[in-house]
């Protein structure tokens, strides 16, 4: 069965994809080009017509919609059709800022509660829709730096469980640099598969792991 | 002062505070002074707007309402009430625990105390056990579940019942919100034996979350434990926390005024119909005193008699609506109970057009149409005969609409 193409050339004949129903963690240092990654999946996704749930908690819905359209992506035809964005971000600014058609706006880092209610109220609609759907979590780091580690595992297990139910791909971004290996390991457990991006003398390389077609050695990202 | 304005329409007032939300203040009467009340949600449903729910209904009713907010910040909680239409009042007092983590700037005010240092356990105690003996009837503490992440699950059960002590010497009472994550065992058990009521949210889920219910577990100031296992709701936003009844079948013979009926007790009815006459169905959305119902209409005629079965299939409840000028159709009213196969349910009757020519008196439609004493009749008539139109389901008086509404809600709960 096809996975779901991530629009990088190489990585899809080389991996088949991501395969649906998995959760995969993806790590790699500020620079390590993971953000582009996600970005031409999003939109590598929704051309497909695979619906995407994308978790802020970096930036804000607005940032991240100017950061797509910089790169030549044009999502506005999927915002709140195919595309709805849970941003955990812009009340850390702005404590009364609301919803809108395309973004709901939770209530920041701490309240896992809430990002898990809202996480599986757009994933029942998607799933209502008949359309496949994958979460990006952009980022991980930000969870993990606000709230112990323990209740971020729990909840990541809960997430990680309802979405396999459900028939969910999952995908957490992770910045390695920012935590301790033990940290690093635990995630690594909770994953089915683990993809590592690098920048190496101005290229970027991935490889991945725990799917069925692995790419074990670093192989340039095209 | 709270009280509670059930389906009866009756007040009930001391000075307790209330839930706000049907069916537990019904059965739970509200909260008893120096009474725990903890309310534990899965973490796919949350259970905020009852914090929500509850505070609003108690600072509107005059009584002090002290929340702690670790979820949050205050603005954010604020905008979040409002958005359910749940505005805040000089009765509420946040203690902002929140903000002192990301870094906001908080500053107190006459509504917002703010403890500096969320991660210093002795702050935190201390702030809100200061403020409890300000004196509040009732603290709302929003999230224990995080308190129990942020420290460990001994301090949260240690600090609550510090909280207790003070909420017993103040005739206070406390709300706690409690995610289970799918804490030890043992930490719950405890936490739930340290409680004087437990209410349980829970989705109804698969693939998908298709209904969310809440249940009475636990509840030591009842002699008898609530009758309900448990509660179908929905979140509606503006309003809050309704009681769900997903079908209610409105059925009857021609031109009874079955129509009229759906569109004078909701307000987003539609129909399918053609020159007046509902031809497939009519559906309204009804909200009536913290409930929520979905009607579904069925076609008089008998040559839809077949999609009747249909119709009724799913329906926990009957409207059956007969024109009290027409006995001659009672037979057939009578008739559709069965075959909507709804015979049996709880059933209210509305014997519509009660103040027409010819209209039977109430002993008489009750006779005719062999009704048992148990079954509530309802009658009712056009609010105003001079706007009448052929071609739209004539409004209903509202009086009549809210007493057939409130016995057979009565019925279902």
């Amino acid at each position: 069965m096809e996975g779901i193409k991530t629009g990088f050339k190489n990585f899809d004949q080389l991996t088949n994809g991501l395969d649906y129903r998995k959760v995969y963690s993806l790590f790699g240092d500020k620079e390590s080009g993971k953000e582009q990654f996600l970005y031409k999946l999003v939109q590598s996704a929704l051309s497909s017509n695979i619906a995407v749930v994308y978790v802020l908690t970096s930036k804000s819905y607005s940032e991240l919609i100017n950061e797509f359209n910089s790169r030549g992506i044009n999502i506005n035809p999927y915002l709140g059709e195919s595309f709805k964005i849970l941003d955990d971000f812009s009340r850390t600014n702005s404590p009364s800022a609301t919803d809108n058609a395309y973004a709901k706006i939770l209530n920041g880092p701490i309240d896992l509660t809430g990002l898990s209610v809202s996480l599986s109220s757009v994933n029942s609609d998607f799933i209502k829709d008949a359309k496949p759907v994958i979460n990006i979590f952009d980022n991980l780091s930000n969870l993990l730096i606000y709230n112990n580690p323990v209740t971020v595992y729990r909840f990541l297990q809960f997430v990680c469980g309802k979405d396999k139910l459900a028939g969910v791909t999952i995908l957490f971004s992770v910045d390695t640099a920012m935590h301790p290996p033990e940290v690093i390991e635990t995630i690594k457990n909770l994953s089915d598969a683990i993809l590592d991006l690098k920048l190496q003398d101005g290229k970027r390389y991935f490889k991945l792991s725990g799917t069925t077609k692995e790419v074990l050695e670093f192989k340039e990202l095209e | 002062m709270a009280y509670y304005k059930g389906l009866d329409g009756v007040s009930e007032e001391d000075l307790d505070p209330y839930f706000g939300i049907a069916k537990l203040d019904e059965q739970l009467k509200g909260i008893p002074p120096k009474k725990v009340v903890l309310i534990s949600a899965s973490p796919s449903v949350g259970n905020e707007v009852f914090g929500y729910q509850i505070i609003h209904k108690n600072i509107t009713s005059g009584v002090k309402v002290l929340v702690f907010l670790n979820r949050t910040s205050p603005q954010s909680y604020l905008t979040d009430m409002k958005e359910y239409d749940f505005p805040p009042n000089d009765n509420l007092v946040i203690i902002d625990a929140y903000s002192g983590i990301t870094g906001i700037k908080s500053e107190e005010t006459d509504h917002i105390r703010v403890i500096n240092n969320p991660y210093d356990k002795e702050e935190v105690k201390t702030k809100i056990i200061k403020e409890l003996n300000e004196g509040y009837g009732l603290l709302v503490i929003d999230s224990f579940s995080l308190l129990a992440d942020f420290f460990d699950f001994s301090f949260a059960i240690s600090f609550m019942n510090d909280i207790k002590q003070v909420i017993v010497a103040k005739e206070s009472a406390a709300v706690l919100l409690f995610t289970d994550w799918g804490y030890e065992k043992q930490n719950v058990d405890k936490l739930l034996s340290n409680v004087n009521s437990t209410i349980e949210i829970k989705g109804i889920e698969k693939r998908v979350i298709f209904g969310q219910y809440f249940a009475v577990l636990k509840c030591d100031w009842l002699e008898e434990k609530p009758t309900f296992s448990s509660v179908l709701f929905k979140a509606i936003k503006p309003g809050g926390i309704r009681v769900y009844f997903p079908k209610i079948l409105v059925t009857g013979p021609t031109d009874a005024g079955k129509s009229s009926f759906i569109h004078s007790a909701s307000k987003n009815a539609v129909s399918v119909d053609k020159l007046g006459g509902t031809i497939a169905l009519d559906h309204g959305t009804v909200d009536f005193e913290g409930y929520r119902a979905d009607l579904f209409g069925t076609p008089g005629q008998e040559r839809f008699d077949p999609l009747l079965k249909m119709l009724g299939g799913e329906a926990i409840g009957v409207f059956l609506v007969v024109d009290s000028t027409k006995p001659e159709q009672f037979p057939r009213a009578v008739e559709m109970l069965r075959k909507t196969e709804t015979y049996g349910l709880p059933v209210v009757v509305i014997a519509n057009k009660a103040d027409l020519k010819g209209a039977l008196k109430k002993e008489e439609l009750r006779e005719k149409l062999h009704l048992d004493s148990a079954i509530t009749l309802v009658q009712t008539v056009a609010e105003d005969l001079s706007k009448v139109d052929p071609n739209e389901p004539t409004k209903l008086k509202e009086v009549n609409i809210h007493e057939a509404l409130s016995a057979l809600f009565k019925q279902l709960t």
